[in-house]
């Protein structure tokens, strides 16, 4: 392997601050709230460098509106927080969507419900996959797994988020935000972005244009509801991303996404140095969920094994994605546990025995 | 002459402690002091509404506690709107004969962030309101200290912090402290008053003629954080003194929209006094210093003529 000389040691909330400048992002909105408070710290200190804008605001509500208007403006635009602070941006989120305004949105999730605590949990799934926020809208969303695809999604999230004018979520954790590993930001291909003829700077020598999302004749609304599904679905076709691993003999998949995948690598290797034919699935985007590849293993595979660090989220989204074809198991730690590959290792191996797929 | 007794000041106020000691709080944390005062001075017949903050987090780390008074943790925004949802469900149980009629005070309490940026929404609701047996104490630290020491709008000029970073091109907060109190008081509300955990008679004092106003009343509270300031633990006490005797913090009420200025201060200290010694300081230079002298004085002065005007 050659060394690359462009690999820097940096923390994940860093990772995400360098890869948004990298990206063109000049303007980020944020909040304190932990485990995430290195990425404002970052970007009060970097963006001034750069001759961006760094605000911090006075609430969450306040850091996602502030993220609209600088999107209306035209600027690459990122804001984050951890799962409480999602929650309070969930209006601005969906307003987002229904003003088809670009905006990238990280939430290093901690364990829930109500304030909980700040360990690394997966409980957030739902609320970012499900739209989160009121109406018939989808966020895209990636899941990291190491500090480089913090740095490649978030830069990618970008673009895409200016190619489809959606908001676009950044879904990891504690775990992912707080730990340091080396990068690059040199895998970043940056994508050929539409002109932003739509954004709001003054109407001098040109007809003034409107932004809005309300449409009180129903007929229109559902026009307009059927458009954002036609985007969607061409999301579903052209972003689903995930990563398989060992998966060509397996005979029990284990899906996970995130930390969790992490787990569940260290866990399918062990087993695999059991002899046990176990490999991974793992989705990198959460929505679009990379339903067909599951389907498709369902012929091979005799067992799939779901691990989330939630009490079963995505699981529900496995069992969409398998209409009745085989049988999943589910493994969940709530509360901000992080499981042991040993542990994990443990019931594939008692599953496996069981289900004699010797 | 507080001085000499203040040593005294467990001994000369109600003995009960109902924030407890054990709780997890920084050495030398005078917003625990602060809170234990607050406390002394409510009895038992309070409920606390407690925002997110370094105050709900040290105090209650289940199965512990730190509250010996009912109490709940809200969200970090709402501290005003459920203390208002409290004073609200408990006129009603009274009213309807359910339980017997007394004076319970509902209680919201925050830090500054929970207070001045996040939650003023919801406690300007609860002024409006003009709710009954209401009192609200902020617990001023000047910046969010629990999630790591980041700037708020009650953070004052000059001070740096982990997101208003001093450096070459920065003093650090670039705009001047939010005046709490004053927008407080602009509600009309019966009582509104500065006060500090240096000042521990005079804290006890307010309190109680807060809860005897009737409600609303709206308490801002001084309270010195060694690790946000970066002083030395042992020094809290002392730089609340020398907040207020510099005139930076000035200890006041407003009774009915009538100031009053309640500490004894005949001759202002210079702010360099205050400045000095504290960490998040050291970067300002003689001219930094000058400007926060001439807003020092300018506001002394504004407040010392609404005295001299309401007392004359
Ligand atoms: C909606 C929401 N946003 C952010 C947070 C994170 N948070 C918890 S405590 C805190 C800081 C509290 O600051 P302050 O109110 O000044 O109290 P202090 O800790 O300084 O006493 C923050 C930002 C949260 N719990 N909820
Ligand atoms: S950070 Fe400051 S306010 Fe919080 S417990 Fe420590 S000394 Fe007290
Ligand atoms: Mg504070």
């Amino acid at each position: 392997m050659t060394k690359n000389k462009n690999k820097k040691l940096m923390r994940g909330n860093a990772v995400v601050g360098e890869a948004a400048i990298k990206a063109g992002c000049t303007c980020y909105f944020g909040y304190p709230i932990t485990p995430q408070n290195q990425l404002p710290e970052y970007m009060s200190r970097r963006l001034v460098e750069v001759g961006g804008v760094f605000i911090q605001s006075e609430s969450e509500i306040s850091a996602i509106n502030m993220a609209l208007g600088a999107s209306v403006a035209g600027a690459r635009v990122m804001t984050s927080s951890s799962s409480p602070g999602i929650s309070l941006k969930q209006e601005g989120i969906s307003f987002l969507a229904g003003c088809e305004l670009p905006c990238v949105i990280v939430n290093m999730a901690r364990g829930g419900p109500g304030l909980g605590n700040i360990s690394p949990a997966q409980s957030d799934y739902f609320q970012a996959t499900r739209g989160g926020g009121h109406g018939d809208y989808r966020s895209l969303v990636y899941a990291p797994a190491s500090c480089q695809e913090l740095a490649d999604l978030t830069m990618e999230a970008f673009d895409v988020a200016d190619v489809y004018r959606n908001p676009v979520m950044i879904l990891a954790d504690g775990m992912i935000g707080q730990m340091m590993e080396p990068v690059t930001y040199d895998n970043y291909k940056p994508r050929e972005i539409p002109p932003k003829d739509y954004i709001l700077d003054g109407a001098k020598d040109r007809p003034s244009r409107i932004i809005k999302s309300l449409i009180l004749n129903p007929h229109e609304m559902e026009e307009f509801n059927w458009k954002l599904a036609r985007k969607y679905r061409i999301i579903e076709k052209n972003e689903t991303k995930y990563e398989e691993f060992m998966m060509d003999d397996a005979k029990v998949a284990v899906i996970a996404y995130g930390t969790a995948a992490r787990i569940a690598k260290g866990a399918v290797k062990r087993a695999r140095n059991d002899g046990m034919r176990v490999g991974l699935i793992r989705p990198i985007t959460l929505w679009p969920f990379p339903s067909e590849i599951i389907y498709r293993r369902a012929a091979s595979v005799g067992l799939f094994f779901v691990f989330e660090m939630s009490a079963g989220q995505m699981v529900e989204d496995v069992r969409l994605a398998l209409k009745g074809e085989s049988e999943i198991y589910f493994y969940g730690r709530p509360g901000g546990i992080v499981p042991t590959p040993v542990e994990v290792q443990r019931l594939i191996t008692r599953q496996y025995y069981q289900k004699g797929l010797i | 002459m507080i001085d000499k007794y203040a040593v005294f000041v467990p001994n000369l106020t109600n003995r009960a402690e109902n924030f407890t000691s054990g709780h997890r709080a920084c050495q030398g944390c005078a917003e625990a002091l602060a809170v234990r005062h607050v406390l002394k001075a409510l009895g038992h017949d309070i409920v606390i509404s407690n925002a997110t903050g370094c105050m709900e987090i040290v105090s209650s780390p289940l199965p512990l506690t730190a509250w010996n008074v009912p109490w709940i943790h809200v969200t970090f925004e709402n501290a005003g709107a459920v203390a208002s949802g409290v004073a609200a469900g408990l006129k009603v149980l009274m009213r309807k004969g359910k339980i017997p009629e007394k004076r319970i005070v509902s209680v919201g309490m925050g830090g500054d962030g929970a207070t001045t940026d996040i939650g003023l929404q919801a406690l300007s609701g609860a002024l409006e309101r003009m709710h009954k047996d209401f009192l609200y104490v902020c617990f001023d630290n000047e910046a969010y200290m629990n999630t790591g020491i980041q700037r708020s709008s009650s953070t004052p000029y000059g001070a740096a912090t982990t997101t208003s970073p001093a450096g070459k091109d920065s003093i650090g907060q670039h705009t001047w402290k939010k005046n709490m109190a004053a927008i407080a008081v602009a509600h009309d509300i019966p009582y509104v008053a500065t006060a500090c955990s240096s000042y521990p008679f005079d804290l006890q004092a307010k309190v109680i003629k807060a809860v005897e106003s009737g409600g609303p009343a709206y308490l801002h509270v001084l309270s010195v954080c060694p690790t946000g300031w970066r002083i030395p633990s042992h020094l809290a006490i002392k730089y609340g003194r020398l907040a207020v005797e510099t005139g930076v913090f000035p200890l006041y009420e407003v009774q009915d929209g009538k100031y009053r200025m309640t500490a004894d201060i005949p001759k202002l200290r210079p702010v360099r006094d205050y400045l000095s010694g504290q960490g998040r300081f050291r970067h300002l230079t003689d001219t930094d210093i000058d400007i926060i002298q001439k807003r020092v004085t300018k506001e002394y002065d504004k407040l010392i003529s609404l005295h001299k005007s309401n007392n004359g």
